[in-house]
């Protein structure tokens, strides 16, 4: 739209002494009055895929407060993206049940390790985590890769590991899920990038 | 035992028909849509800081509903226009441009005949105005507010009630199985069918519209399908963030781009299934004022209240 012709919409105190309102003779006296009795609450939506399964349904995350500094945002409802063309505003329980996910006292937030032999979860950095997981990865596959199957064929499969990925991923990063997981000859395999 | 779906009078009912998408263009709901708001105008005058204009508002709105009712026949595009306006994505009545039937004068004529009877002085001083105005005047004013260019001198009273008129004869239209079947456009803040700019968007309940936002028409009242958490000015996604009152029930809430600093209101059916695109508008014109005070502009218009100039356009 023309962005200059804005001005003719714009409604504030100071066009009200010209306005329709009062050419037919109505005070806009109270309603200004009332201007400093009133404050603005702010709120957002925002779309997201939903994290569950490979249906990805598209979300609307409500939150409120203004991003201020000294103001904390907070989820307050999540509900189905009535545009998405997958869900068209619909939700199975689980999705429906995402605000209790987010503000769950159990919601994992950051890598955690249960060492063989305890019963207590410890939390570590993410490049520790990252160094455990390709250390027992690739323990595990120099233990139990095979390259050849019984009749002599070279086959080059790793049975003993099995990869999860998620569903909110977008195509290239189940391109590239695909592409790590396949070429280390991993054959359990789900990257959720059905639909 | 087997279970005949066809036979449940539920079958279907919350399920996604991957088929079916409801449409993206609603033409106004004959005989309802004026008769509806001139209610929600008196309902929302009540208690209400500016409860008598209000209650003027809903007068209006009443008298449009009788002038649309007894509508005469005016001339519509024909075939050949009507697929030309759909194959360029063009509205087929355009505001600007489409040759006016005279018949909206005679709408002004029964608004200004119907107000009279208890008319404040300062409204009897506007309806005397019009009634002063020769048709070459009428048709000025009328082509202000049709381009939304409201900077008329000395017309702020009047014009609200030529909107009116022309509110009925575009919805009249807009209303014709001919214009049935409109698409959007490629633009997404003009109406499909007249070429106006939206006064606000309405949220909708229903069993196929459920929380779908349509932009509603300043003008001719079709409502077009805007996706919903988007700027209506310029499309932004992502800096979108929405205020209301305070302590209200949010059924009214103003829909900011923090990219271009536009705002457009939408009221929310799933807040109050009672809501009206225009009559809601201008019950709160208070949020209007704190958003203007926050910074951002308005960027759809209300014709049937003309702010005052500000000498910033």
């Amino acid at each position: 739209m023309n962005v200059s012709r804005r001005g003719f919409f714009k409604v504030c105190a100071a066009g009200m002494s010209g306005s329709s309102l009062v050419a037919m003779g109505f005070a806009p006296t109270a309603a200004l009055a009332e201007v400093r009795q009133f404050k603005l609450a702010h709120t957002t939506e925002t779309r997201n895929t939903c994290p569950y399964c490979s249906v990805s349904c598209g979300l609307l995350v409500y939150s409120v407060g203004d991003g201020a500094k000294n103001t904390k945002a907070k989820v307050i409802h999540i509900e189905g993206d009535p545009d998405h063309p997958v869900n068209r505003g619909t939700l199975c329980p689980k999705g429906a049940g995402l605000l209790d996910f987010i503000s769950s006292p159990a919601r994992l937030k950051y890598p955690e390790v249960r060492e063989a032999g305890t019963n207590e979860w410890k939390r570590i950095s993410w490049d520790e985590a990252y160094a455990r997981i390709t250390r027992l990865m690739k323990d595990d596959r120099d233990a139990n890769f095979i390259e050849k199957n019984a009749d002599g064929v070279t086959v080059n499969r790793w049975l003993s590991t099995g990869f999860l990925a998620a569903s909110a991923s977008p195509s290239e990063a189940g391109y590239i899920t695909h592409k790590v997981v396949r070429n280390l000859g991993m054959l359990a395999f789900d990257n959720q990038a059905r639909v | 035992m087997s279970f005949d779906t066809t036979q449940n009078p539920l079958a279907g009912v919350g399920q996604i028909n991957p088929g079916e998408k409801p449409a993206d263009v609603h033409p106004p709901v004959r005989p309802a849509v004026f008769a509806d708001r001139a209610r929600r105008f008196d309902a929302l005058a009540a208690g209400h800081a500016l409860g008598d204009y209000l209650r003027l508002l809903g007068r209006i709105s009443a008298l449009q509903h009788e002038c649309l009712r007894d509508h005469p026949a005016v001339a519509l595009p024909t075939a050949d226009a009507l697929a030309r306006a759909l194959e360029f994505s063009m509205p087929p009545v355009p505001v600007t441009g489409w040759p006016r039937d005279p018949a909206w004068r005679t709408h002004l004529k029964h608004i200004v005949a119907g107000l009279r009877t208890d008319a404040t002085p300062a409204v009897a001083a506007v309806l005397d105005a019009i009634d002063a105005a020769d048709e070459a005047e009428l048709e000025r004013l009328a082509d202000a507010v049709l381009a939304a260019d409201y900077a008329v001198e000395g017309a702020a009273g009047r014009l609200p009630l030529i909107a009116a008129a022309l509110q009925v004869y575009w919805t009249h239209m807009a209303c014709a199985p001919e214009l049935a079947g409109l698409k959007r456009l490629d633009v997404d803040n003009v109406c499909p069918c007249c070429g106006s700019l939206p006064v606000t968007s309405v949220l909708r309940i229903g069993y196929e519209v459920a929380n779908l936002r349509y932009l509603h028409c300043s003008i001719c009242n079709t409502e077009w399908n805007l996706t919903r958490a988007r700027c209506v000015s310029c499309g932004e996604l992502q800096k979108i963030s929405y205020r209301h009152i305070e302590g209200s029930q949010g059924s009214v809430r103003a829909e900011c781009c923090e990219a271009c600093h536009g705002y457009l209101k939408i009221v929310q059916q799933d807040k109050d299934p009672l809501v009206d695109p225009v009559a809601d508008d201008l019950a709160s014109l208070t949020l209007d004022l704190l958003v203007d005070e926050a910074g951002f502009e308005r960027t759809g218009p209300n014709p049937l209240f003309i702010p005052g100039n500000t000498g910033e356009a």
